[in-house]
């Protein structure tokens, strides 16, 4: 897929465009919201990764669907109400006032924390898919991320896979991606449209394939 | 003072005290951990608004440290 500029190259806003990204173009087509939340995107505008190389383009970018989100929600929701019911115990209610605020302030302060590392840990667990690779990028708990790769061409098997009334109603589920590369699986969970995703990988693999019996790969 | 009246000058007032500012502490610290880590994240991947997250982190660390000063003044 990786194209040298000059052959089929068109120029779209002052970027230039390689023709295989302009083929993409039509084949995936524009979808999904563009805001900073967003969990679904064909090429979304300004998301760039650390590890990207020149002219390679995200085709596709994808976080676990918002209602995943929703058990702690409901959680950080209930912890918010706790102060409500500290002075009934003894402990609390005994102390002076100004103790009472600094542990009430301080609970408060522990929710903000925990919605806070939950929210991180939603918004920066991310999956890509660019013109040349897919990209897991890990963030497990604030001491620990990862971001994994795997060549298109070295995708052996996409498998997708949507059960249970929760995915079923919010259309979601996981994408699979068996790989020939370091890391053997990808697993792109709770992702919304995985269908939409397992059809433009598919379609990506042809076009990877095709180039590679025209000769067009780098 | 001997260690006696060391002793019997602590109250149980005293160790609240002392737990609730180095609980305190000890968050701040982990909240700048997260300002950090915040930091390191949107700088693997640029996004377009990320600033927003940016801030959130910033004002979680602001708001930790808030918190251990006010506990330092009025405890």
């Amino acid at each position: 897929m990786a194209e040298i500029f000059t052959r089929g190259a068109s120029k779209i806003g002052g970027k230039v465009e390689r023709k295989s990204i302009l083929d993409l173009k039509k084949v995936v087509q524009l979808q999904g919201a563009r805001h900073l939340f967003t969990s679904f995107a064909t090429f979304p505008p300004s998301v760039v990764f650390e590890t990207q190389d020149d002219g390679e383009s995200v085709v596709v970018f994808l976080r676990q669907h918002p209602i995943v989100n929703l058990p702690w929600i409901v959680g950080a929701l209930l912890m918010l109400t706790l102060p409500s019911v500290f002075g009934f115990f003894p402990p609390y209610a005994n102390l002076p006032v100004g103790y009472q605020f600094v542990v009430t302030s301080g609970w408060y302060l522990f929710v903000t924390g925990f919605v806070l590392a939950k929210f991180m840990g939603w918004f920066f667990n991310i999956y890509l898919i660019t013109d040349e690779r897919v990209v897991d990028v890990d963030f497990l708990n604030i001491f620990f991320r990862k971001i994994s790769t795997a060549k298109i061409q070295d995708i052996q098997d996409v498998n997708v896979t949507s059960s249970g009334a929760m995915e079923t109603f919010f259309g979601y589920g996981n994408v699979f991606i068996q790989t020939a590369a370091e890391v053997s699986q990808f697993e792109f969970l709770a992702v919304p449209k995985p269908d939409v995703v397992g059809k433009i990988l598919n379609r990506m693999i042809d076009l990877e394939e095709q180039e590679q019996i025209e000769g067009r790969v780098k | 003072m001997d260690a006696m009246g060391v002793i019997q000058s602590i109250t149980l007032l005293g160790i609240v005290k002392l737990m609730l500012i180095v609980l305190l502490g000890v968050y701040a610290i982990f909240a700048g951990l997260m300002m950090r880590q915040i930091v390191a994240m949107t700088k693997a991947i640029t996004m377009k608004d990320d600033f927003v997250v940016r801030t959130l982190g910033i004002l979680n660390f602001g708001f930790a440290l808030l918190t251990l000063f006010l506990a330092i003044i009025i405890l």
